[in-house]
């Protein structure tokens, strides 16, 4: 190995935290939602982990993952079409002793001999509900440089709502540190603090042979959270540190915040530093540029190649293929893929998803508190 | 296994009449439309009419265009059998050649196109932009019995002396070829684009090649030598919009008219054809609160403050407030400063235009030039680059070029 090239394996779980926007994932994966006019969630862990030389990377999935498989393909545009290594997008067993899996520790088991036949040294995870040019290349130095058993990266800032609202499914428990230096002193589970806490991102690097050992004793018990039943009660026999990461980090918890976050790109600070350095990848659909036509008014947008632009937008993120017509209004909206604003509707505080057609004439306005959310292929 | 027909693209070509656009890559290479380079077009034909091995003979500059073209992906002619190939001149036992003209270029890789043992070659040009259905030319081709074809289109009298002419029968049969004739008999001038049955291209190609006082040229060589030897030759009648974008105003005017597709014909908009290229991999593009676009094209990474009206811009152009652009064609990775004014100009890549600098002007009842600023050109605040300039070195804080 050259040195650009990190020691590690990827692993990604594209389900994680599914539960949190039930809206967005009715026909896909967490991983798969569209974010920032031209990407899917799971394009920014993914480049980072490419941009870092990790190049064997396994995605676990857990159901509705078509339209992330759809959207990988064979992993080329992240140049991951690799004769060794390369993406690994790893489907449930369908077999009648095998359940999908619930935590981290089934998702691992599953593919424990995967994992006892690789060469690399470490494995870092992480879920895909997170944007971020993350730096694995850091962490995984931080780790080897420490020796720790465990790194688990983190960052300050408050529990995000999403998390702490009650409806949240039962299986995405979240995790924030009580640290010392850089050693994690205590992994706090659900907890409901409020102010700024030293929140887990859930992205981890360990060696894969420990990993590997960990996993098989933890599903031979029967254990099922990676989190709950390995690191907590294991706190005085692993050496488990914390790595404080201080770059932009886009948090969906949430439709509301996944409405922030695509919000949040408007501001070229946040843009930039999101997209600062590396490049983040994404399936390309070969569209014209955007088409601003006479009489379109464009103030304060994000919008992606492939539009057609009649109207007047306004505070929007406008992903690829959207079209507005003449005499449409926009304002304060994410509208994804192909959706289609007949001439004459007026839209405020909405989000569409793929292909929606609002129809000529209609005016919807949601709260800014909560936008209204239109469902794929749905015409209004 | 052999192949029906593959496709040799011709984009050697050094785009002389290009000047500063074509001082460090071919004209093929040349970006146009806001994401596309010029021969994305030939290129994006060729797969979506079923060709999928495609030689591109080069020998000007081509090292963006190599690393452009890579292995073909972008294009879908990344494939086991054929794919694309570029293809620059080599040395062989018997010595080392440039091509000396179109015909010797394809000549010097007979042995290419031997591998894929083709029934037809199509001949295209590296500098045309148009969106045509080569199957439909090869079925013609194949329902006339001919031996060769030349794609044709019909331009207003007026204009003809200006072109290659094919003067044809009743059923398209060419009888005579008239090369920029001061009285043409037609009006249909040569597209540049042939199909030929590859046994008589190849066999001509060695007889061409074999005559010392030949320049080895299609229009002036091989194409008289077939009429010569009354092979049945055949024009086919295109339609479409073609444009040969082989100078400043017309690689202009041709960008112009992508923003008006509903009357200029050229209409990069279908799903049907489309034309692929390699993607920028820029984030999406940010129209600030404060600007103002109107009629113009905006792709991946432009950043705009300013005012855009009836522009394009190409990947990553920033443009700052109280820019106004008009007319403009802005390439890739340029960046407009605060206060400047850009109009009826073309400004190629990676230029820096500084404060309040002026770029071209509105054309008057007696000036139209199109300002040209060549790649990498770095113009000073406060500079003035006047309609006809064309700009190939770095303009000082102030200065004025005209």
């Amino acid at each position: 190995m050259v040195n650009s090239n990190a020691d590690a394996l990827g692993i990604i779980f594209p389900n994680s935290y599914d539960g949190l926007v039930p809206e967005l994932v009715s026909e896909r994966s967490m991983a798969s939602i569209p974010f920032a006019s031209r990407y899917r969630m799971v394009d920014f862990i993914l480049s980072s982990m490419v941009n870092c030389g990790i190049d064997n990377i396994s995605l676990i999935v857990r159901k509705n993952y078509h339209s992330l498989m759809d959207h990988l393909g064979s992993g080329r545009e992240w140049d991951l079409a690799r004769k060794n290594g390369g993406l690994n997008i790893v489907p449930p067993f369908a077999e009648k002793t095998v359940k999908v899996y619930n935590g981290r520790v089934e998702a691992l088991a599953s593919i424990l001999a995967f994992l006892r036949n690789q060469k690399e040294q470490y494995v870092v995870m992480s879920e895909a509900n997170i944007a971020a040019n993350f730096d694995f290349k850091a962490l995984i130095d931080a780790h080897a440089a420490s020796k720790a058993d465990v790194t688990i990266a983190y960052v300050e800032r408050e529990i995000p709502a999403g998390l702490i609202s009650s409806n949240i499914d039962h299986r995405d428990l979240y995790y924030t540190l009580d640290v010392d230096g850089d050693k994690v002193k205590e992994l706090h589970i659900n907890s409901k603090e409020k102010g700024v806490q030293n929140f887990s991102l859930n992205i981890y690097v360990m060696d894969r042979e420990l990993l590997i050992d960990q996993i098989s004793d933890a599903y031979a018990h029967g254990y099922v959270y990676f989190e709950r039943d390995i690191i907590a009660p294991r706190m005085d026999k692993l050496d488990v540190r914390a790595y404080k990461y201080d770059g932009y980090v886009a948090y969906i918890s949430n439709i509301k915040s996944y409405f922030d976050e695509n919000m949040k790109m408007l501001e070229d600070t946040n843009l930039d530093s999101l997209f600062a350095g590396n490049p983040i990848y994404t399936k390309i659909r070969d569209d014209n540029p955007t088409r601003y036509i006479e009489g379109a008014r464009v103030k304060n947008v994000m919008a992606a190649d492939g539009c057609v632009i009649e109207g007047q937008v306004e505070n929007s993120v406008i992903f690829r293929g959207v079209r507005i017509e003449k005499g449409a209004k926009v304002k304060n909206c994410v509208l994804m893929q192909d959706t289609v604003v007949e001439a004459g509707a007026s839209l405020e505080y909405m989000i569409t998803d793929k292909n929606v057609r609002i129809t000529s004439g209609k005016e919807i306005k949601g709260p800014d508190t909560l936008p209204v959310y239109v469902a794929k292929n749905q015409i209004v | 296994m052999a192949k029906e027909m593959i496709a040799m693209l011709l984009a050697g070509g050094q785009g002389s009449r290009l000047y500063a656009l074509t001082q460090k890559l071919a004209k093929p290479a040349v970006p146009f439309g806001g994401k596309y380079r010029i021969i994305d077009f030939p290129l994006s034909n060729c797969v979506n009419s079923g060709i999928d091995t495609v030689g591109i003979l080069t020998q000007y500059q081509p090292l963006v265009l190599n690393e452009y073209i890579g292995n073909g992906q972008p294009w879908d002619l990344d494939r086991l059998h054929g794919g694309v190939h570029v293809l620059p001149p080599y040395q062989q036992a018997s010595g080392s050649d440039w091509y000396k003209g179109t015909a010797n270029a394809i000549y010097q890789n007979i042995s290419f196109i031997e591998r894929y043992n083709p029934k037809y070659v199509i001949i295209l040009s590296g500098d045309q932009i148009c969106k045509q259905d080569y199957s439909d030319f090869l079925r013609f081709h194949k329902e006339k019995g001919a031996e060769f074809s030349v794609a044709v289109m019909e331009v207003p009298w007026e204009e003809a002396p200006r072109f290659g002419l094919m003067v044809t029968d009743d059923n398209d049969k060419i009888t005579e070829f008239q090369e920029k004739p001061k009285e043409p008999k037609s009006n249909l001038a040569s597209m540049g684009i042939y199909i030929f049955n590859w046994d008589i291209l190849r066999k001509y190609l060695i007889e061409d090649e074999a005559d010392p006082d030949s320049e080895n040229d299609f229009g002036n060589n091989i194409i008289p030598n077939l009429l010569r030897d009354k092979r049945d030759m055949y024009a086919y009648r295109f339609d479409g919009y073609w444009k040969d974008v082989g100078t400043i105003p017309s690689l202009w005017e041709a960008n112009m008219e992508v923003l008006d597709p509903e009357h200029s014909g050229i209409n990069l908009f279908e799903e049907g054809w489309k034309i692929y290229s390699r993607n920028s991999g820029m984030t999406g593009h940010r129209i600030g609160a404060d600007a103002v676009v109107e009629n113009s094209m905006i792709t991946d990474g432009c950043r705009v403050s300013g005012r855009v009206k009836h522009s394009i811009l190409f990947a990553g152009v920033k443009v700052e407030p109280d820019v106004e652009i008009e007319d403009a064609v802005i390439m890739g990775g340029t960046v407009i400063k605060s206060g400047a004014v850009v109009k009826h100009c073309i400004v190629a890549e990676n230029v820096v235009i500084g404060q309040n600098a002026v770029v071209g002007a509105m054309p008057t009842d007696d000036e139209n030039g199109v300002a040209t600023v060549g790649s990498g050109v770095h113009v000073g605040d406060n500079a003035k680059i006047g309609p006809n300039a064309m700009v190939e070195n770095n303009v000082k804080d102030g200065e004025e070029v005209w």
